[in-house]
């Protein structure tokens, strides 16, 4: 049977994924990537790592190790940086995923003579004329597919994700059964390498933070902030905007950043209406089949725990469309992905540039 | 399974097993008690002694039992710290044992300077002569380094610091029952060693002290160990380091020919079928049985999960928590690239190994090399 290297990472996903292949009769083998270099308190590569081992314990495969901090640092967090630098809210994983996971991973996985590899991710594929498409997970609450938009024909048909067809209670039953001791294990949240940290701090040591104002719509300051790239649209938390201030009690949210003049734009109430936009610009376009969809019923998400949204395309240029939805969409952040759907199967994505 | 990493560590020797298990389970008295277990316990510590004593040319009260190799440096260093302004002269290639304590030690108020090697890993003795102060209290330079073999000119280095009021510190873990350690010869103040890197078990290491007064305690507590460091004694696995130590220079001239002539014909079959090698490290000046080798073209890490998959140890740059590989900070020191840094395995042969053994990770590296 074809061999199969599985990236371990400790989590319970992946660690079902790789017990679901032998079930099926692969060989299987196990990497663990350590992508980041971290003393901290925070970090928590040496138990993920322990808890990879006691699962290959269990399963009796090999468990590898394999460093990309290198290639994470130069390909993914330079990236990062530049983004926040700009003002802008990127999102690593889906970099980590098209650089790192199915890139460099996937390269070195071929190389120790894997047919395929998989992965822990909650997406599906399928075969359809010669095409891989990429489906969601079946788990409404887990699917992963907006992480994944960005892989090409290549990658995808080099890839297994052995529970996109599984509810996350179903995973942490067989990871129960098999007796793995990351069974219960805290989902992962937020970005990776800062894990439970506090965003701010862990920025502040790449980024000289710039403070600035707080202003209103009517452009009266009412604040201050440490920093444009510690905010993002729609943000309502840590503003710290005395209740005094406003002209109701109704909760401040961010509208705006101006990044020319350094002030953060507030105003009142989640109805407010500039958080609201229908049409939004977006460029480093991918379409997972290589071309623009044909669909009559095109969706898309602005943002990982967004609602699919009906739209339509309209392309400015060979790098640039513009998206229109039907309704408004709440806090389009730029440097988050927009990601499309035809119903189940995703279609690829772009980052957003711009909102009107 | 072909174990070809005994620089990290070595397979017990089965008569050291043999006396451990013995110990362990008949003598079960605390060696401070004066009665008959007790005593029993203090002879087994003793009769030890002796023989890591006989095995070094030392005297008996110049041997302290530790945790292992790391302790033993600590010890030395850590007890430098109350001297005011103390330095310390060291090098690059050193093991973290030495390197990172420095590191730690260094805003307690102990200073250090750590001298180049050359490309085969030689400490550069003009440098060292130059980095001399007056407040330079030690110099510790290792007797072999651990990844590439190579072996220091210590009496040259003693020649250097002889009158000038600096003690003379060597980490010769990698070399006990491979090349001849002799405190008297080497003529060093202290001196570390590690049980199982010569067949011993883990969990217990050496320190010779030439004299006691130079070195303070490391652990407080009971008079165990002279004082220096309490605690009761780990009396089977100390029975078991007297047993290996003494196993182990027992054949030392038949067990390092063995050692060089494994090296010698597995570099030479290697070359035959893979010129494009590079050895890493001084031919001449090198541990018998230990060779670091890079192939350029081939990622360590592949190489090694390969050899891995056909139940061949093998060991590459330095080992750390999570398992993966990082460029090796010896190689880096002697003018590798990172590229090739990351190309490079450390074959370190065993005298359990045999010549059939070697011939069959040949005929495998052959088949993962591609050739």
């Amino acid at each position: 049977m074809s061999r199969i290297v599985v990236g371990l990472s400790g989590g319970v996903d992946s660690a079902v994924s790789a017990s679901l292949l032998l079930e099926q009769g692969y060989d299987v083998e196990a990497i663990f990537m350590k992508n980041w270099e971290d003393d901290s308190e925070y970090c928590t590569v040496e138990q993920d790592y322990k808890d990879a081992l006691q699962v290959c314990d269990i399963l009796k495969i090999p468990l590898r190790s394999v460093n990309f901090a290198k290639e994470y640092w130069d390909k993914v967090f330079q990236h990062f940086l530049e983004e926040y630098k700009l003002g802008r809210t990127p999102n690593p994983d889906i970099l980590c995923n098209s650089e790192i996971k199915f890139k460099e991973f996937l390269q070195y996985s071929i190389e120790l003579g894997a047919k395929k590899i998989a992965t822990g991710h909650y997406v599906r594929t399928k075969n359809i004329n010669g095409e891989t498409q990429l489906l969601k997970g079946l788990d409404p609450n887990k699917d992963q597919s907006y992480f994944l938009h960005t892989l090409n024909q290549n990658q995808l048909s080099q890839s297994l994700f052995p529970i996109g067809t599984l509810d996350k209670s179903e995973v942490r039953i067989h990871a129960e059964k098999k007796g793995f001791t990351n069974f219960n294990k805290k989902d992962s949240v937020g970005i990776c390498f800062i894990g439970e940290r506090n965003f701010k701090d862990f920025l502040k040591k790449y980024i000289p933070a710039k403070p600035g104002f707080i202003i209103d719509e009517l452009s009266n300051v009412i604040g201050q902030h440490d920093g444009l790239m510690y905010h993002t649209i729609g943000q309502r938390k840590g503003l710290r905007i005395g209740g005094g201030n406003g002209q109701s009690t109704d909760a401040w949210y961010v509208l705006d950043k101006d990044i020319e003049n350094n002030q953060l734009i507030v105003g009142q109430g989640i109805k407010n209406t500039r958080l609201y936009k229908k049409n939004l610009n977006a460029s480093s376009i991918h379409w997972i089949n290589n071309r623009k969809p044909e669909v009559d019923q095109l969706s898309a998400k602005i943002r990982y725990r967004a609602a699919d949204s009906l739209c339509t395309i309209t392309a400015l240029s060979k790098t640039k469309i513009t998206i229109h939805f039907e309704k408004p969409q709440f806090a389009i952040a730029k440097g988050q992905s927009v990601v499309f759907y035809n119903n189940e199967v995703c279609l690829g994505g772009a980052i957003i540039t711009s909102s009107y | 399974m072909y174990y070809f990493d005994h620089s990290a560590t070595t397979p017990i020797n089965p008569l050291v097993l043999e006396l451990m298990t013995e110990v362990q389970k008949n003598t079960y008295g605390n060696p401070s008690s004066i009665h008959s277990a007790g005593r029993e316990a203090k002879i087994i510590i003793e009769k030890a002694r002796q023989e890591i004593a006989n095995a070094i040319n030392a005297e008996p009260f110049q041997i302290y039992f530790t945790s292992g190799g790391t302790e033993s440096n600590n010890h030395v260093l850590w007890s430098l710290v109350s001297i005011k302004n103390a330095h310390i002269i060291t090098n690059v290639i050193e093991h973290p044992a030495i390197l990172k304590v420095l590191e730690y030690l260094e805003p307690h108020g102990l200073k250090n300077t750590l001298i180049n090697v050359d490309k085969n890993g030689l400490v550069n003795l003009k440098d060292l002569e130059s980095q001399i102060t007056k407040e330079t209290r030690l110099v510790s330079i290792m007797f072999a380094n651990n990844e590439i073999g190579t072996i220091q000119p210590l009496r040259k280095i003693n020649k250097i610091i002889k009158g000038k009021n600096i003690l003379f510190h060597t980490d010769a873990v990698q070399c006990l029952g491979k090349i001849k350690v002799d405190v008297k010869e080497l003529d060093v103040d202290f001196l570390s060693l590690s049980a199982h890197k010569f067949h011993g078990p883990k969990g217990i290491g050496i320190l010779y002290v030439k004299n006691k007064k130079d070195i303070s305690s490391l652990i407080i507590g009971g008079s165990q160990e002279g004082g220096l460091r309490g605690g009761t004694e780990n009396v089977a696995s100390i029975a078991g380091a007297g047993l290996a130590a003494k196993l182990s220079v027992k054949n030392l001239k038949e067990n390092s020919k063995k050692l060089k002539d494994l090296k010698t014909f597995f570099i030479k079959e290697l070359i035959s079928f893979f010129p494009k090698i590079i050895i890493n490290g001084d031919l001449i000046d090198s541990l018998p049985g230990l060779v670091n080798i890079s192939f350029p073209g081939f990622r360590s890490d592949i190489l090694l999960a390969k050899l891995d998959r056909v139940n061949i140890a093998v060991s590459s740059g330095t080992a750390c928590g999570a398992g993966d590989v990082k460029p090796s900070p010896v190689l880096s020191a002697i003018g590798l690239d990172i590229k090739l840094n990351l190309s490079s395995l450390r074959f370190s042969f065993g005298s359990t190994n045999t010549m059939a053994e070697v011939k069959i990770l040949l005929k495998e590296l052959k088949i993962i090399l591609n050739i």
